[in-house]
């Protein structure tokens, strides 16, 4: 591929953009399957399997410019991500006991950002050294969470089916 | 007195064998669908931010003002630089001073070498809360209240 080999643009001359073609091709939906990938845990030897690395804040800037920042260390350190994706937000309203008196109940709403960042097969000795980078940056207010990906992990992100649960419940 | 006993067994055994084909089919046809990602809020915009007549007009930038901010500009990417620098030089010196204690644990005694390069199975879940800017008040008295989950619920 001639352009791989190539990094600059040269935006500045007629032959910018020269052996571009996919946006000549018509465009495939991408197909999403909902799959997960077995979780890797090559035994004692040296490599961890699929490690989330679970970033939650009220911010969302805060926190999505950690997630890029953690992204991008990992492609530097060419650690393999498996995936970088968010959670749904959570949204709380916060009710104060007013004690002036009148026992009213103000209001704040408050939305939590959660971002998550999958990484697969750190070797033993480097994940200490990892996890001590994040954590020299990791900014104010966000909280850090790694942990190993789970089923579960992956389920908190699809949609309840309670039919589909309530005639499982039915049936047994 | 005989018959009708007869008929309530077959008549139920029938129905109920035909009512749980009838779910079975259902809990096929409902578990065949591709299950749906829950969509996320944060990458919707909300339609009030949408509106056209919601344009700033910022003033015109005197040229002095430009040439302060671009020179700001170069100082403070320079300055990234040298942080960005400093903390890969620290990644690389810190590797290389774990390869070399291992190196030397290996010198020492092979069993602990092997013992060290295993992963550390109570690494995992890690949490830390992020740095604040002041320390929490220590009589700090905190007023009453309560905090209500109202997150939609996506259902399929």
């Amino acid at each position: 591929d001639a352009r791989v080999s190539c990094h600059r643009h040269y935006r500045s001359r007629p032959t910018h953009g020269i052996g571009k073609f996919k946006y000549l091709l018509p465009k495939e939906a991408p197909k999403k399957r909902r799959v997960q990938m077995k979780a890797v845990n090559v035994g004692t030897d040296h490599k961890y399997g699929d490690i989330n690395i679970q970033m939650t804040s009220y911010d969302m800037c805060l926190v999505e410019h950690f997630a890029r920042h953690v992204h991008r260390l990992c492609n530097r350190l060419s650690i393999r991500v498996n995936e970088s994706y968010a959670m749904p937000t959570k949204t709380n309203e916060v009710l104060l006991l007013e004690e002036r008196g009148s026992k009213m109940q103000l209001d704040a709403i408050l939305t939590t950002h959660q971002r998550v960042v999958q990484i697969c097969g750190v070797s033993a000795t480097f994940a200490p050294i990892l996890l001590e980078i994040i954590q020299s940056n990791q900014p104010e207010g966000v909280d850090l969470l790694v942990k190993e990906h789970t089923e579960a992990d992956f389920k908190l992100r699809l949609k309840t089916r309670p039919e589909l649960e309530e005639l499982l419940a039915q049936m047994s | 007195a005989r018959a009708q006993p007869k008929k309530k067994k077959k008549v139920d055994v029938k129905r109920e064998q035909a009512q749980k084909e009838r779910m079975k089919k259902k809990i096929r046809k409902l578990e065949k669908a591709a299950q749906e990602m829950i969509p996320i809020e944060d990458f919707v915009t909300p339609p009030k931010y949408l509106e056209s007549h919601r344009v700033r007009s910022l003033p015109p930038l005197s040229s002095e003002e430009t040439e302060r901010r671009v020179l700001l500009l170069k100082k403070w990417s320079l300055y990234k630089q040298k942080q960005d620098e400093a903390e890969k030089k620290a990644i690389q010196t810190l590797i290389a001073s774990q390869q070399a204690a291992l190196k030397e644990l290996r010198l020492e005694s092979e069993e602990l070498y092997q013992a060290a390069i295993k992963r550390d199975e109570g690494l995992f879940p890690f949490e830390r809360d992020g740095p604040n800017y002041t320390p929490p008040l220590p009589d700090y008295d905190p007023p009453e209240g309560k905090c209500i989950d109202i997150t939609k619920v996506y259902t399929q």
